[in-house]
C-alpha cells in the first residue's frame, strides 16, 4: 500500500519538476532566440525588463495575460477558443514517455526518470506529433478567416509530407535498437550514438523535426509576410501565448527525441546522465535558432518537392540499406 | 559548378550569422546613450515666424496638399490689413511620417523642421497639434525670407513699395 | 467638310471651324488664355501658336484665329511654336506678382497651368513690376488686379456676353486696367462668371475668398435649383460646408455661364438656423422613432377617420424621385393620391407645359438661335434669370425680342417692349385684338420663332393661349417653339407625375373641409411657398398633426407637430425637370452635417472624438420614404421602376448627372379650353405680384451670401394712376388685397403698365406670393392715425 503511494508520489513530483522545468524552458527558449537572434543581427535583443532583460518572459506573460481575448465575430467560437490549449497539450503530453536520465535509486527504490515508460514510447510520439497537427488546423479554420485557413492549409499538408519522412528514418533506429521503448533505445546507444552510426537517418530526422516544429525556413503555415500571421492571426492575448508556448514546447520536445533517438540521449561521460540530456537538447534548440538565422524561407513548392522527390526516397532507400546491413552483420 | 555553389550558399550564411555573434552590437542605448543626429535631422515640424516676427504661414494650403498621409488641415482667413493666415492649424503628428514633403511644399518657408524627435505618449490626441502648438517666435532653420516682400499685395508695405516694383499705375493716365 | 492634320492626326471638321477647335475634336489642347468656347477668339494673348507646314499661311499661327483649309498640315509641338509659347508665357509673366500662395485662384489658375506647359521656370527679367491699385466691386468679386494678363476675357464676358454695362476696360499701353470707371458694385445680374472666366486670380469669388483650394474641394455636376431653368452648376464644399458654386456646362441650357442668384445663393444649405434635429411635438427624437411614429399615425387616422384624414403634400422643391415615392406610400397607406405642389396657380400652369405644351417646348439653346422672340408677361431677369442672357445671345445673332408685359421689363439686350396689362395680353394671345393680327403676321414670317411665356401672370389658362397660337404659327416647314418659364426647379416633374386632368384638387379646399387630420409637407411650405398664405395658417387650426419634412428654416416647420430633416439638393442625388421638360440629374456634393466652422466656432475643430458627424441626421427625402415604404433604399432602382411605370422617363436609369440631360414630356391631346377671364372691379388696380430677383425664391431668401442684394420691400404704380389717387412717390401707402392690407412705400413708374400695382415679393416683403389668380386691389394714401 505504502509502496503503491510513494510510488504514485514519486510520478506527481516527476510530473511536476517536468513540467515546470519544460515550460520555464520554453518561456526562456524565447528570450534566448530573442536575444541570439538580435546578436546575429549586431543588436542587443530585450535588456530592460530585469538585469540582462532576464525578467522579459515574465513581461511578456503578463501582457499576454492582460490584453483582450479576442474572438472573431463570425469564428466557431469553441473550436476557436480550444485550438490552442489542444496546440499546447498535445506538446506536453509527449513528453510523457521521454527519458530523461539514468533510473535512480531513492528509498531503495528504482526510480526511472522517465513519466512512463511505454514499451511503444515511439509510436506513442509520433501518434502525438500526428495529433499536434489539430491545434493548428482547427485553429485555423475556425477562425473563419482567409489567412488563418491558409495557414492552417499549408500547415496541414506540410505535417503530413515530412511526418512520413520522419517516420521512415525512425524506423532504422528501431532496427539497431530492436525495440520500441525509449529506453531501451537510448540503452543501445551507450557505446556509439546512432548519429553516428546511421548518418543519413540523423539528417533526415532533423530536417523532418525542423518542419515539424513550424520553423524556418520551414515555417509557412505562419509566414508572417504573405500570411499575416498564419493560423494565428486571428487570436490575441493567452490564447495566442499558448500556440506560442506550444512552439517552444514542441522544439524542446523535439530536441529530446532527436537526443534520445540519435544521439545517445542522457548517455555521456563523467557528468550526471541529467546534465548531459540538457546540454544535448540545449545545443539541439540552439541549431534550431541558427538556422532560424541564417536561414531564408522556403518557398511552398520548394517545401513539397523537397519533402517528397528527396527526403521520402532517401528515407526509404536508408530503411533497406540498413536492413540489409544489419542482416549482413547478422 | 552549380551544385558546389548551392552548397556552399547553404552553409556560408551559418557562419556569418555566427561570426556576427560575436561582434559588438551596433545599437545605441537610448535613453542612456544621446544619438548623434545629423544636421538636417527632420522630426518634429514647426510654425515659425518672418524676422519682422510675423507668422510667416499664409495658410496656402499647399503643405496639406503634399502631406502624403494627410495630417495637415488647416483653415485660410483673411486679417483687417489683408494678410493671408491660418485661422487654425493642426497637425496631427500621430499620422506624421516625418518625410519633410511639407516644408518642400512651402513657399513661405513657413513650416519647418526640427531635430525634436521626442515626441512618444500614451495619449494620441496629445499628438495632435495645434497652431499654438506650433507655432515659435523664431525663424527656424530659415532666417532671412520674408514672403510678403515680395509679393505685389500690399500687406508689410504700400501697393508697389516692395523692392522691385514699380508704384501704382494711374489708369486714367492716356499718355503714350 | 475640310480635312486636315494636325500631329500626324487626320480630323475633318465643320466649314469655318478653326485649328484650335479641330485640335479640340482630337483631343489635343492647345496652351490658350483668350479663347474661350463661349466667347470665341480674338487673338490676343498669342499663346496657342502652331506650327503651319502646309497651307495658305505657312508659318507661326494662331491656332484660335486660324480657319481650317482643305489639306492643311499643322503641328503643336515643333520646336518653333514650342519656343513662341514658352516665350510668350515668360512675358506674361514679367509683370505677374510672386502671390501664388495668397490667390484663390491657385491650383485652378490657367496661367499657373500654361507656364508649367510653356516650361517657363526661371525669370530672367530684372526690372521692376508693374502694379496696380484695386477697386472695391461690391458683394461678390474680389480683384487684385496685379495678376491681369490683358486677355480681355472679363469684359467679353460681362458687356459682349452678359450685356452689362459697368465694367470695361481702361487706359492705354501697359497701363490697361479691367474695372468700373469707379469703384462700386457690379450692376450686371451675371457679374459672377467673368469669376470663372478669367484665367487668373484677377477677379476671385468673395463670397469664397480665401475658404479652399481647388484640389480640396468636394464637386458634382448638379442643377441649380434657384429657378425653372435648370442651369447645370458645379457646387464645391468642403467640411460640410458648401462654399461655392460654379457654372457647369450643358450646352442646351445654359451654355457656360449662370446667373449671380444660382452662384451666390447657395448658402441656404448652411444656414445657422438650419433645422438638423427631428423633432416630436417640441421633443428631440431619432429619425428612426420619427419616422415609425408618423407611419403609425398615418395609418390609425386613415382606418379611423378614412382616406380623407391624411393629406401628402409634396414640391416643386423635391426631386423627382422623392415625388413619385410619396405617391406610391399614399397609395400603399390607402389615402388620397398626394398634391404635388402647394401652389395649384403655378402647379396648373405646369401642367400645362407638361402635357398640352410637350410637343413643341424651346430649350434655352433654341432660344439663343431664334430670330424672333415674343415674351409674354414674362420678366427674365426676375423669373428666369438666364434666359435674358439666352435672348441677348439671339439678339447679337440678329434676332428681335418683343416684350408683352405690364411690368417695367429691363434686358440686357435690345427689345422693344409694350406695356400692355395681364388681362390685354391674354386677349392678345386669345387673338382679339389688332396688335394680334400684327403679330400673327410677324411670327409667319420668322424663320425660326419662339414664343416666351410666364406661367405666373399667364397662368395655365394664358398658357393654353399660347400654344393655340403657337399651333397656328407653325407650318410644315418650320415649327413655332414655346418657352414657358414655370415656378420651382422640379414644377415640371411635379406635373409631370400628376394626372394630366385633375380632379378639383386644391390645397386650401381639402384642407378647409375639414376632414384632413393629419398634413405632411415635404420639403415645402404653404405660408411662404403658395398664395393664401393667411387662409392656409387658419386651417393648420383644424389639423391634429403637422409633419414638415424639410432642409430650410422655414416658419411651418417650427409649427410642425412632427418634424424631420431632409437635405437639400446638394447633399443628395436626384433629378428636376426643367421648365421645357429636360431631364437633369444630379450627384451628390457634401454629406449633411454641421461644418467645421461652426462645431469649431470658427477655430480649430473640437478635439472630442464621436462616431457620428454632428447635424448628421437629415436623409434624402427620397430614402425617408423608401424607409416608410420599407425595402431596399437604393437610388437606382427606384429610377429603373419609375421608368417602368412611367414611359415618358425612358432612359432615366442610365441617365448621368452633367450631361445634356433628357427630354421628358408626355404628348396628350390639349385639354378642355375654356376660361373665364375675372371682371375687373371698378377703380380696382390689377395686382401684379413679381419674384424680386434676390430673395424671392426660398433658397435664395435663406441665403446670406445674396443679402446685399435683396431689394426693400416697395409698390410700383404707373405715375398716371398715382396721380389719379393722389399718391405721391416715395409715401407711404395701404395696399388693400383679398389677402390683406399692407402698408408700403410707394414708387412710381412711367413703364408699368396703366391699371396695375406692382409688389415684390422678396425676404423684405414675402406676404404675397408671386403666381396667384388674377386679383385685384385698391391703393390709398395712408390715413394718419396714432
Ligand atoms: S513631414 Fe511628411 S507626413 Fe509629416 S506633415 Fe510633413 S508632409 Fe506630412
Ligand atoms: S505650405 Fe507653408 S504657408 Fe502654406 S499653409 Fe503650409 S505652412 Fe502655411
Ligand atoms: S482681369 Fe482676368 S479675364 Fe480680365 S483681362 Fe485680366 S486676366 Fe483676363
Ligand atoms: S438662371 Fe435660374 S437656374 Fe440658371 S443659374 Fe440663374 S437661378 Fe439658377
Ligand atoms: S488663345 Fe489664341 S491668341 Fe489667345
Amino acid at each position: 500500500m505504502t509502496e503503491q503511494l510513494i510510488m504514485l508520489g514519486l510520478i506527481l513530483v516527476k510530473l511536476l519538476l517536468v513540467f515546470g522545468v519544460i515550460l520555464s524552458m520554453a518561456a526562456y527558449l524565447v528570450l534566448a532566440e530573442r536575444k541570439i537572434l538580435a546578436r546575429m543581427q549586431l543588436r542587443y535583443g530585450p535588456n530592460r525588463a530585469g538585469p540582462g532583460g532576464m525578467m522579459q518572459p515574465m513581461a511578456d506573460l503578463i501582457k499576454l495575460l492582460t490584453k483582450e481575448d479576442f474572438v472573431p465575430a463570425q469564428a466557431d467560437k469553441w473550436l476557436f477558443l480550444l485550438a490552442p490549449g489542444l496546440s499546447a497539450l498535445t506538446a506536453l503530453l509527449t513528453f510523457a514517455v521521454i527519458p530523461f536520465g539514468p533510473p535512480l535509486q531513492i528509498f531503495g527504490q528504482t526510480v526511472p526518470l522517465v513519466i512512463c515508460d511505454l514499451n511503444i514510447g515511439l509510436l506513442y510520439f509520433l501518434g502525438l506529433s500526428s495529433l499536434a497537427v489539430y491545434g493548428m488546423a482547427l485553429g485555423g479554420w475556425a477562425s473563419n478567416s482567409k489567412y488563418s485557413l491558409l495557414g492552417a492549409i499549408r500547415g496541414l499538408s506540410q505535417l503530413i509530407s515530412y511526418e512520413l519522412a520522419m517516420g521512415l528514418s525512425v524506423v532504422p533506429v528501431v532496427m539497431m535498437a530492436r525495440s520500441f521503448s525509449l529506453t531501451e533505445i537510448v540503452l543501445a546507444q551507450q557505446q556509439i550514438p546512432f548519429a553516428l552510426l546511421n548518418p543519413p537517418a540523423f539528417l533526415i530526422f532533423l530536417i523532418s523535426i525542423v518542419a515539424e516544429s513550424k520553423r524556418i525556413p520551414f515555417d509557412l503555415p505562419e509566414s508572417e509576410n504573405e500570411l499575416v500571421g498564419g493560423f494565428h492571426t486571428e487570436y490575441s492575448g493567452m490564447r495566442f501565448g499558448l500556440f506560442f508556448v506550444g512552439e517552444y514546447i514542441n522544439m524542446v520536445i523535439l530536441g529530446s527525441m532527436l537526443t534520445v533517438l540519435f544521439l545517445g540521449g542522457w548517455s555521456g561521460p563523467w557528468l550526471p546522465g541529467v546534465v548531459w540530456f540538457i546540454i544535448k537538447v540545449l545545443a539541439i534548440c540552439f541549431f534550431f535558432i541558427w538556422v532560424r538565422g541564417s536561414m531564408p524561407r522556403l518557398r511552398y513548392d520548394q517545401l513539397m518537392n523537397f519533402g517528397w522527390k528527396v527526403l521520402l526516397p532517401l528515407a526509404l532507400l536508408n530503411v533497406l540499406i540498413t536492413g540489409a546491413v544489419l542482416l549482413w552483420i547478422g | 559548378m552549380p551544385l558546389l555553389r548551392d552548397i556552399k550558399g547553404s552553409f556560408q550564411p551559418f557562419w556569418v550569422t555566427l561570426r556576427n555573434m560575436f561582434r559588438k552590437p551596433v545599437t545605441v542605448q537610448y535613453p542612456e546613450q544621446r544619438p548623434e543626429l545629423p544636421e538636417r535631422y527632420r522630426a518634429r515640424l514647426i510654425l515659425t515666424r518672418d524676422p519682422d516676427g510675423a507668422e510667416r504661414c499664409v495658410a496656402c494650403y499647399l503643405c496639406s496638399a503634399a502631406c502624403p498621409v494627410d495630417c495637415i488641415s488647416l483653415q485660410a482667413a483673411e486679417a483687417e490689413d489683408g494678410r493671408r493666415y491660418a485661422a487654425w492649424f493642426r497637425l496631427n503628428f500621430a499620422r506624421c511620417i516625418f518625410c519633410g514633403l511639407c516644408t518642400e511644399a512651402c513657399p513661405t518657408l513657413a513650416i519647418q523642421v526640427t531635430a525634436d524627435f521626442e515626441l512618444a505618449g500614451r495619449d494620441p490626441l496629445k499628438l495632435v497639434y495645434e497652431k499654438e502648438d506650433l507655432l515659435v517666435d523664431h525663424c527656424g532653420r530659415q532666417p532671412d525670407y520674408n514672403f510678403y516682400r515680395q509679393t505685389g499685395i500690399g500687406v508689410t508695405a504700400p501697393r508697389g513699395g516692395n523692392p522691385g516694383e514699380s508704384p501704382p499705375v494711374d489708369v486714367k493716365d492716356l499718355l503714350p | 467638310m475640310p480635312t486636315l492634320t494636325i500631329d500626324n492626326q487626320q480630323v475633318t471638321v465643320h466649314d469655318g471651324a478653326t485649328v484650335f477647335e479641330a485640335a479640340e475634336q482630337l483631343g489635343i489642347v492647345i496652351p490658350h488664355f483668350c479663347y474661350h468656347k463661349a466667347l470665341g477668339a480674338v487673338g490676343a494673348c498669342r499663346m496657342c501658336a502652331v506650327t503651319v507646314h502646309a497651307g495658305i499661311f505657312k508659318g507661326l499661327q494662331m491656332a484660335c484665329l486660324l480657319k481650317v483649309e482643305e489639306g492643311m498640315v499643322v503641328t503643336t509641338g515643333d520646336p518653333r511654336s514650342v519656343e513662341f509659347r514658352a516665350r510668350v508665357a515668360e512675358w506674361q509673366m514679367l509683370n505677374h506678382p510672386h502671390d501664388c500662395p495668397v490667390c484663390d485662384e491657385g491650383g485652378e489658375c490657367q496661367l499657373q497651368e500654361m507656364t508649367i506647359a510653356g516650361g517657363h521656370g526661371r525669370r530672367r527679367y530684372r526690372g521692376e513690376k508693374r502694379t496696380y491699385n484695386n477697386q472695391q466691386l461690391g458683394p461678390f468679386i474680389a480683384q487684385e488686379m496685379n495678376r491681369c494678363i490683358q486677355c480681355y476675357r472679363c469684359v467679353r464676358t460681362y458687356r459682349d456676353y452678359c450685356g452689362g454695362r459697368d465694367f470695361g476696360v481702361m487706359g492705354s499701353r501697359n497701363r490697361v486696367f479691367f474695372g468700373r470707371f469707379q469703384a462700386g458694385p457690379l450692376e450686371s445680374d451675371f457679374s459672377g462668371n467673368i469669376v470663372d472666366v478669367c484665367p487668373t486670380g484677377v477677379l476671385t469669388d468673395k463670397t469664397y475668398r480665401f475658404k479652399s483650394r481647388h484640389w480640396d474641394l468636394q464637386e458634382a455636376a448638379s442643377v441649380c435649383p434657384h429657378c425653372s431653368l435648370g442651369c447645370a452648376t458645379l457646387p464645391g464644399g468642403r467640411y460640410r460646408e458648401l462654399q461655392r458654386v460654379r457654372s457647369g456646362i450643358n450646352e442646351q441650357v445654359n451654355g457656360c455661364f449662370i446667373c449671380d442668384r444660382g452662384r451666390f445663393g447657395s448658402s441656404y444649405v448652411n444656414h445657422p438656423d438650419r433645422p438638423r434635429q427631428a423633432r416630436l411635438a417640441e421633443q428631440p427624437v431619432t429619425v428612426v422613432d420619427a419616422l415609425q411614429q408618423l407611419a403609425g399615425q398615418a395609418r390609425e387616422l386613415i382606418e379611423t377617420h378614412g382616406p380623407e384624414a391624411v393629406l401628402l403634400l409634396g414640391s416643386s422643391r423635391a426631386t423627382l424621385e422623392t415625388n413619385w415615392l410619396l405617391q406610391r406610400w399614399a397609395a400603399e397607406l390607402g389615402c388620397r393620391p398626394p398634391l404635388l405642389a402647394a401652389h395649384t396657380p403655378r402647379h396648373q400652369a405646369a401642367r400645362v407645359a407638361a402635357f398640352d405644351l410637350a410637343d413643341r417646348l424651346a430649350s434655352l439653346a433654341e432660344v439663343r438661335q431664334a430670330d424672333l422672340l415674343v415674351l409674354f408677361a414674362v420678366d427674365p431677369l426676375a423669373e428666369a434669370p438666364l434666359l435674358a442672357v439666352a435672348l441677348r445671345q439671339a439678339v447679337r445673332n440678329g434676332g428681335r425680342v418683343l416684350v408683352y408685359d405690364p411690368r417695367p421689363v429691363e434686358l440686357p439686350c435690345e427689345f422693344e417692349h409694350q406695356s400692355l396689362t395681364v388681362l390685354q395680353i391674354r386677349n392678345l394671345l386669345a387673338e382679339e385684338t389688332v396688335e394680334s393680327t400684327l403679330l400673327r403676321e410677324l411670327l409667319d414670317r420668322a424663320a425660326r420663332p419662339v414664343l416666351i411665356g410666364g406661367g405666373d401672370l399667364l397662368g395655365a389658362g394664358g398658357l393654353r393661349h399660347l400654344q393655340r397660337l403657337a399651333t397656328k404659327a407653325s407650318s410644315a416647314l418650320r415649327p413655332c417653339l414655346v418657352h414657358p418659364v414655370l415656378g420651382g426647379p422640379n414644377s415640371f416633374g411635379s406635373a409631370l407625375l400628376s394626372p394630366p386632368e385633375p380632379g378639383e384638387d386644391d390645397l386650401l379646399t381639402r384642407l378647409e373641409s375639414g376632414r384632413v387630420k393629419m398634413l405632411v409637407c415635404l420639403e415645402t411650405d404653404p405660408l411662404l411657398e403658395a398664395p393664401d398664405g393667411e387662409r392656409f395658417a387658419d386651417t393648420l387650426t383644424r389639423l391634429d398633426e403637422l409633419v414638415v419634412f424639410d432642409y430650410l428654416p422655414t416658419p411651418l416647420s417650427v409649427h410642425a407637430t412632427l418634424f424631420i430633416p431632409s437635405t437639400a439638393p446638394v447633399e443628395a442625388a436626384g433629378s428636376f425637370i426643367n421648365n421645357e421638360g429636360r431631364l437633369q440629374l444630379f450627384g451628390r456634393v457634401i454629406e449633411p452635417g454641421l461644418p467645421i466652422a461652426v462645431t469649431g466656432g470658427g477655430d480649430h475643430p473640437p478635439r472630442e472624438f464621436f462616431t457620428v458627424t454632428p447635424g448628421s441626421d437629415p436623409q434624402p427625402a427620397w430614402q425617408l420614404l423608401q424607409q416608410l415604404l420599407g425595402g431596399r433604399a437604393d437610388l437606382q432602382a427606384v429610377r429603373q421602376r419609375m421608368q417602368v411605370a412611367l414611359p415618358c422617363l425612358a432612359g432615366f436609369a442610365e441617365l448621368q448627372p452633367g450631361g445634356p440631360g433628357l427630354r421628358a414630356a408626355a404628348a396628350v391631346a390639349p385639354g378642355r379650353f375654356e376660361e373665364s377671364l375675372p371682371e375687373q372691379p371698378l377703380g380696382s388696380l390689377q395686382l401684379l405680384v413679381t419674384p424680386a430677383r434676390y430673395g424671392s425664391d426660398l433658397f435664395s431668401r435663406y441665403a446670406d451670401k445674396l443679402a446685399p442684394r435683396f431689394s426693400a420691400a416697395g409698390i410700383i404704380l404707373n405715375p398716371q394712376d398715382a396721380a389719379e389717387r393722389g399718391l405721391n412717390a416715395g409715401e407711404r401707402v395701404i395696399l388693400d388685397t383679398d389677402a390683406g392690407s399692407y402698408r408700403l412705400p410707394l414708387t412710381c413708374h412711367a413703364g408699368l403698365a396703366a391699371g396695375c400695382a406692382l409688389v415684390e415679393n422678396s425676404a423684405a416683403f414675402p406676404h404675397l406670393v408671386p403666381g396667384g389668380e388674377l386679383g385685384f386691389c385698391q391703393v390709398s394714401a395712408e390715413v394718419a392715425h396714432d
